[in-house]
């Protein structure tokens, strides 16, 4: 027993073939989170060196785990991302009291006295307290990032901004936020002048305009600002003019019409911004606006316009005309088939491209198709990233595109009526999205629409390798779609699905699976209240969630029978147990 | 059934008028049919495409029957009716598409943008104006805006901005019957926001009325652009006609009258090319 002791010693010590500051310092240079997570499974040792040298943290599930064991394992700890609520709450899916608070995190946090620098949260319910705590707390704190969270007002921001002396980041990327009217952007103290980022476009009330001037104007670092509807186009003019440096700038809103004088000066400044990448916002715009930006267009390498519902497609297609080397595009499908046309003729460094659609009633304009989608993917080599929505798909389409563009990581396609099959053939649309996933061998996400069957789950399970998230909606006839996917795609991480006849056998074949994902969403589906009361009986380390809004007693109390079916299930694994913050419609088995 | 039925319901009427909690009657048609259903699927959990061979047939049928099963599926639940190119004998037609709840998958403040609603201030209505939201989700978990399930025929929005202020709002002409109404509207949409203009200028806190927008005695007159692009005073002609032209109120200051409306007849063209 010794000798084995001794030898076991010795091997751990080959392992450590260098002191443990050696082996930190190469650590150093392994920074994406799978790769320290790796690394921290070799052996005691090196799991030792990472935790104590790991500084970025990322939480995908902030139920999986708490603040306490975070701390424990990384004490050294300076930037957390935590995610709150399943992806599905993005289309009111979930009830907003569903959870994801951070005000917990932000506690513990404080107490333990961690250097936090950098704190990054999305789908989370952030309040005014929280902001307020976070910003007393933390003495070098830098970085705030807050995407698709809710639940606090620009007085939590005014406390951001009053007590983070070392400020260089607050990026607020469609947040909903309580707007007290303006006056948060006067609580940073004139000393500030650390600002790198300043984002508060989804803000959507008044912004004091001379207090965010001298903020732009004593912040030589700003490189990223972005402006809600409320500034209008001669303040714009007057920030660019202090801020030439500017590498990704939002407009805000162009809606008066502007005198020539405001024009002229936004040309001008327009002109010295000879840093400027990236454009967005134009929430409100004239298009005769547009042109002021032509001349820098050469430069831009990202380009959002999904917001602007106002100009129409020509204008649209007059301004990508310049953007030879745009590397990422979100636009409305008011640009049309033909001005996808245009952008795949004139972006050949395109990597990402989103399509969103700006007529939801639906009815009669079919403003991209599936056209658009071959045309792209014919021009543009380097595209790996798709989100597109459209009115109609065929499989000949899609096995087109496929064959143009077998590099796709990201494929998202939204035919926006459920159901719809190949518009030419009245096929399901299995074959095409085969195809997808047949060419693609690095795929990672997908998102299904259209008419399906259980065939296109078949072909997932065969090739979708890779595959990390999938999107499943009204598709599908029976339970061996489901189980097609679970069983294949070894490395599926996350998985949604609504409206889809997949149920208790799918649900319980294989428990263990369910450790490998991070979550499984199923809602309106067939899966019922036994099943997943038997899931949870099998596998403890799993929460397993029902939602149900109406019925705010909890299910069991209520002796609901077990061939109910179950509106939202919500499943994670979990080292922690069953969560206490949870509302009383949500019911954890 | 061959596929599972999605929620078992028997059509969408019935459906919207029996809350979720007493639906359960609904399963006992079913069970039977489930119980057979469960055992036909009994699967192995070997690789994907084992049970190729002997499913093949069934597949195929599945596919073959799919078109038809699709449609009474759709009669269920929340779902569209399948497109009219299939052909239908039993599902009901529709001619605008239906509501479903989170579909298509766009956040809320896109589906706003993309019905044209502006900023989250309001509208003169709180009416979203476009799709209907099932009211069991939306009411309760409506993203910070309470959105009424009201039909969007009720409601007819036009954009109105003024002379010095950043902000547009939007006016539910619907919702008025005569000028009158509207100019007491556009006081109650942009006095207070007028005021907070001045405030950063001069101090002093008073919220002036906004009058005289329709006969020339005010310090602000209230003009429209109809379905042709021209510009014009508001109050000339009968109201119905007015709200059956008008596509965008603006207010402009009584002094800029002439050269607002002949100028920007000029401009509108260019700006609708």
């Amino acid at each position: 027993a010794l000798a084995a002791r001794e030898k076991k010693k010795e091997e751990e010590e080959e392992m450590n073939y260098f002191p443990d500051e050696v082996i930190e310092h190469v650590f150093d240079f392994v920074t994406s989170h799978k790769d320290r997570n790796a690394i921290s499974l070799v052996c005691k040792s090196w799991f030792k060196i990472e935790r104590y040298s790991r500084q970025r943290v990322f939480i995908g599930n902030c139920y999986a785990v708490n603040p306490v064991r975070l701390l424990r394992r990384f004490p050294c700890l300076k930037s957390l991302t935590l995610k709150g609520k399943p992806h599905f709450a993005d289309f009111n899916l979930v009830p907003h009291e569903w959870g994801g608070f951070v005000q917990p995190w932000i506690e513990a946090l404080a107490r333990s006295r961690v250097g936090l620098e950098e704190l990054r949260l999305k789908r989370m319910v952030v309040t005014d307290e929280s902001l307020e705590l976070l910003s007393r707390s933390f003495s070098s704190f830098k970085s705030l990032v807050l995407v698709s969270c809710e639940g606090f007002t620009t007085d939590g921001l005014a406390s951001i901004a009053a007590n983070c002396r070392h400020l260089r980041d607050l990026d607020l990327q469609e947040n909903e936020i309580d707007d007290h009217r303006g006056q948060w952007l006067s609580c940073f103290p004139d000393t500030c002048t650390t600002l790198v980022t300043l984002n508060f476009a989804c803000l959507e009330g008044e912004t004091n305009l001379v207090a965010l001037e001298r903020l732009v104007a004593r912040s030589p670092n700003l490189k990223s600002l972005k402006l809600n509807r409320a500034v209008p186009l001669d303040a714009l003019a007057r920030l660019m003019a202090c801020a030439p440096q500017i590498v990704d700038l939002g407009v805000g809103s162009y809606e008066n019409d502007p005198d020539s004088e405001s024009y002229l000066k936004l040309e001008a400044a327009i002109k010295k911004c000879t840093s400027l990448r990236s454009l967005s916002g134009f929430l409100e715009a004239a298009p005769h606006c547009l042109s002021a930006f032509h001349p820098i267009c050469h430069n831009l390498t990202s380009l959002n316009l999904s917001y602007a519902a106002e100009i129409n497609g020509s204008h649209l297609i007059k301004l990508i005309q310049h953007c030879k080397k745009l590397q990422r595009l979100w636009i409305l499908d008011s640009i049309g088939d033909k001005g996808l046309v245009v952008v795949a003729s004139t972006c050949k460094e395109l990597q990402e491209l989103r399509v969103f659609p700006s007529d939801l009633l639906g009815v009669g304009n079919t403003a991209v198709t599936e056209e658009g989608l071959v045309a792209i993917s014919a021009g543009c080599p380097k595209l790996h990233s798709i989100l597109y929505f459209c009115q109609q798909m065929t499989n000949a389409a899609l096995i087109t595109v496929a064959k143009n563009c077998p590099n796709f990581v990201r494929f998202r396609l939204c035919i926006l009526e459920p159901n719809k099959p190949d518009h030419l053939t009245s096929q399901p649309l299995d074959e095409g999205f085969g195809a997808i996933v047949q060419a693609c061998k690095n795929l990672r996400r997908l998102s299904l629409s259209g008419l399906l069957t259980d065939q296109i789950f078949l072909y997932i399970g065969m090739f979708a390798t890779e595959l990390e998230m999938l999107s499943i909606a009204f598709a599908g006839d029976t339970d061996k779609g489901m189980l097609y996917v679970l069983n294949g795609c070894k490395k599926m991480r996350k998985l949604e699905i609504r409206d889809s006849p997949f149920g208790d056998t799918a649900l319980l074949a294989d428990v263990n699976k369910y450790e490998t994902m991070r979550s499984l969403w199923m809602s309106s589906c067939e899966v019922t209240l036994g099943g997943c009361k038997r899931l949870a009986q099998k596998a403890p380390w799993l929460n397993v969630e029902i939602i149900d809004e109406n019925d705010n007693n909890r299910m069991e109390q209520n002796g609901h029978e077990e061939s109910q079916k179950v509106d939202k299930l919500y499943l994670y694994r979990t080292v922690v147990g069953t969560r206490t913050d949870a509302p009383p419609f949500v019911s954890i088995l | 059934m061959d596929g599972c039925s999605r929620n078992g319901e028997i059509s969408p009427k019935l459906l919207h008028l029996i809350p979720q909690g007493r639906r359960n009657w609904f399963h006992d048609d079913n069970t039977s049919v489930y119980n057979t259903e469960e055992k036909k699927l009994e699967l192995k959990l070997g690789p994907p495409g084992e049970d190729e061979d002997e499913d093949g047939a069934s597949i195929t049928r599945h596919i073959k029957k799919e078109p038809k099963d699709k449609s009474i599926l759709s009669l269920a639940g929340n779902h569209f009716s399948p497109s009219s190119t299939t052909n239908k004998t039993t599902s009901q037609k529709r001619t605008a598409p239906g509501p479903v709840v989170g579909w298509p998958p766009v956040r809320s403040f896109r589906k706003n943008l993309a019905n044209g609603s502006s900023s989250k201030l309001g509208n003169e209505s709180s009416s979203n104006g476009g799709l209907l939201k099932n009211q069991k989700c939306e009411d309760d978990n409506g993203r910070g805006k309470p959105m009424e399930p009201k039909r969007q025929q009720g409601g007819m929005f036009v954009k109105i901005n003024m002379y010095g202020v950043p902000i547009g709002r939007k006016v539910d002409l619907n919702a008025h019957n005569s000028y009158e109404q509207l100019s007491f509207t556009v006081d109650k949409l942009f006095r207070g926001l007028l005021a907070a203009q001045r405030e950063s200028s001069s101090s002093g806190e008073e919220e002036k009325p906004i009058t005289g927008l329709l006969d020339g005695n005010g310090e602000y007159t209230l003009t429209y652009e109809d379905n042709e692009g021209d510009k014009m005073l508001v109050g000339d002609v009968p109201w119905h006609m007015f709200a059956s032209s008008v596509k965008r109120l603006r207010v402009i200051k009584s002094s800029e009258i002439s050269s607002a409306l002949t100028y920007g007849n000029g401009k509108q063209e260019k700006m609708r090319s």
